[in-house]
């Protein structure tokens, strides 16, 4: 299991939103939006845990007409479980103030102060 | 007021910011362009206007990380300020006299061909293999080039121009002096390019045996070829052991570093293709050795001749316990200015020598690895293969003309050591933990 501390706020924010419904390909804007991280941030997190075979890529097959393909995104299995355990230290180190951490997370995340938000899902 | 409109500034705005995006993407290393690509793809889902656009300067961050182009950046400022003052250096003079065109046109070529070839090279050789001898060898390159200028500027503007046939003798000179270069640069170019399959330990022993020649070749000629079999400064036998060492760096050094770059070549393939591998790997081993040192040793000398009329103290290290008269001492600097071109023929003839010599070094080392082994099976242990791994040539033609998606880039790219990008995005990480 990986520990806590081997990601960042940001890092487990990411995760916690993919996390949320593992199965599904997200794309970057409403990750973003979910995590509030902004694309300059979000992006280099994204690649560095598809380098380490935690989260896989694809092209959308079929854009919006107008629109340029996107890139979508999910947790490998291995991302996964890694996911899970690293929020699930989180959520054990936020112990029951988990809750409402989360709160205060989703408002950090907003306004950029670092403080992790833990979803285990 | 009719061309404006409401907006109409902001509209400009996000459209040059749009194409910047589109052109930056080039510089992004092929197995990140993907990444880059999404990032400006998804923008189109952002609300337009100031969201879009903040959407899309973070686009521009991460893209700019991903180029390293603050790396590149860095590269092309310093090679920008090594051109500046090479030109500062030659330009002034006497408009009309001959040693001010001469060096004017030397060093506006140089700089211009310093500037151009790489672009040329990386489209058709790729980038830079990802080596520290391979930069190192690039840099050295284009150092020794523009302070080769600059040195031979000096030298000219202290000789004095002939007239008539002579001049236009001259001139021809001078015009073969920057072919010569330009086959250097694009030499210096091609043989740390990718594509063109020389392997580490060739680089290497290449350099190594150039830089020795060059050394010694310098203690020999250190103020032009002449035809004397010792220099003053040297220590007067007949034949002095230093030039009996020369040649033997000149003539066996590229044996030895052809057959040392066979004898070290272990890859793939058939048992012609080896061969022919081999031969590549020893050819290119001998040429390097000759090229660094006879580019080594025109730099130096020329370096010299040009300081000898400024540096008292080299004049006495050259003369060592000769007190020189002003008179006797401009004669030395003038016989000397008139031998420097003397290694215009060690530039043309030294690359040919080794080329030939590191031939027979492939004959010397594919003898000695038949004896023990087949090629390309079990020869003397050498660490490693020719650069050739799986998909760094596709990444490399890729980026000639593609966007296609492309693999990740191996280690001893350029653009694509893993390394890099782990320090990168960890950097990028380690960032955010701090900005956010």
């Amino acid at each position: 299991m990986r520990s806590r501390s081997e990601f960042s706020a940001q890092t487990l924010s990411v995760l916690s939103a993919l996390c949320e419904e593992p199965s599904q390909w997200r794309h970057g804007y409403a990750l973003a939006g979910q995590t509030g991280l902004k694309s300059g941030t979000l992006y280099p997190i994204l690649i560095r845990l598809a380098d380490r075979g935690l989260v896989e890529a694809c092209w959308q097959e079929e854009p919006a007409p107008g629109r340029p393909r996107r890139h979508l995104y999910r947790l490998t299995a291995a991302g996964l479980a890694s996911a899970s355990g690293a929020l699930a230290s989180a959520s054990e180190a936020l112990g029951s103030a988990a809750r409402p951490a989360a709160r205060a997370g989703a408002r950090a995340a907003r306004t950029g102060r670092n403080v992790v938000t833990p979803v285990v899902p | 007021m009719s061309g404006l409109r409401p907006g109409g500034g902001a509209i400009w705005l996000r459209r040059v910011a749009a194409a910047a995006g589109r052109g930056a993407l080039r510089l992004v290393p092929a197995g990140r362009r993907d990444w880059a690509e999404a990032i400006w793809a998804e923008a189109y889902e952002v609300p337009s206007g100031f969201r879009r656009l903040a959407w899309r300067a973070g686009g521009v961050r991460v893209i700019a990380r991903e180029a390293l182009m603050a790396r590149k950046i860095g590269r092309w400022l310093l090679f920008a300020v090594a051109a500046a003052l090479a030109i500062r250096a030659n330009w002034p003079g006497p408009p009309g006299r001959f040693a001010t065109a001469i060096a004017r046109m030397d060093v506006v070529t140089t700089v211009l061909l310093l500037a151009g070839l790489p672009l040329l090279a990386r489209c058709f050789l790729g980038p830079a293999i990802y080596s520290r001898l391979a930069r190192f060898l690039r840099a050295g390159g284009y150092a020794a080039i523009l302070a080769l200028m600059v040195a031979k500027a000096s030298v000219l503007r202290g000789v004095p121009a002939e007239t008539g046939p002579a001049l236009q003798f001259d001139w021809f000179a001078q015009i073969v002096f920057l072919v010569v270069m330009a086959g250097y640069v694009a030499a210096i170019l091609a043989l740390t390019a990718p594509r063109s399959r020389v392997a580490p330990a060739t680089l290497a022993v290449g350099t190594g045996a150039g830089i020795a020649l060059g050394v010694v070749m310098y203690a020999v000629a250190p103020l032009g070829l002449t035809n004397d079999a010792t220099e003053p400064w040297l220590p007067g036998a007949a034949i002095d052991p230093v030039v009996v060492l020369a040649w033997i760096l000149l003539l066996g050094g590229p044996v030895v570093a052809g057959a040392v770059a066979v004898l070290r070549y272990r890859g793939p393939g058939s048992p012609q293709q080896v061969t022919n591998v081999r031969i590549w790997q020893g050819g290119a081993a001998g040429f390097l050795a000759t090229g660094i040192g006879g580019l080594l040793v025109t730099v130096l000398g020329t370096g010299t001749v040009a300081l000898m009329p400024r540096a008292a103290w080299l004049r006495n290290l050259l003369y060592p316990g000769q007190q020189l008269l002003p008179a006797v001492a401009y004669s030395h600097e003038f016989a000397a200015s008139e031998r420097v071109g003397g290694y215009g023929l060690i530039l043309l003839a030294f690359p040919v020598i080794g080329l030939v010599m590191g031939l027979f070094g492939v004959a010397i080392g594919n003898s000695a690895t038949s004896s023990g082994s087949s090629p390309g099976g079990e020869g003397p242990p050498g660490p490693e293969p020719v650069p050739d791994p799986p998909d760094r040539g596709l990444a490399a033609d890729a980026e000639v003309g593609t966007d296609e998606p492309r693999g990740d880039l191996p280690r001893w790219n350029e653009e694509g050591p893993d390394n890099e990008h782990g320090e990168v995005t960890a950097g990028v990480a380690g960032c955010v933990d701090v900005a956010t």
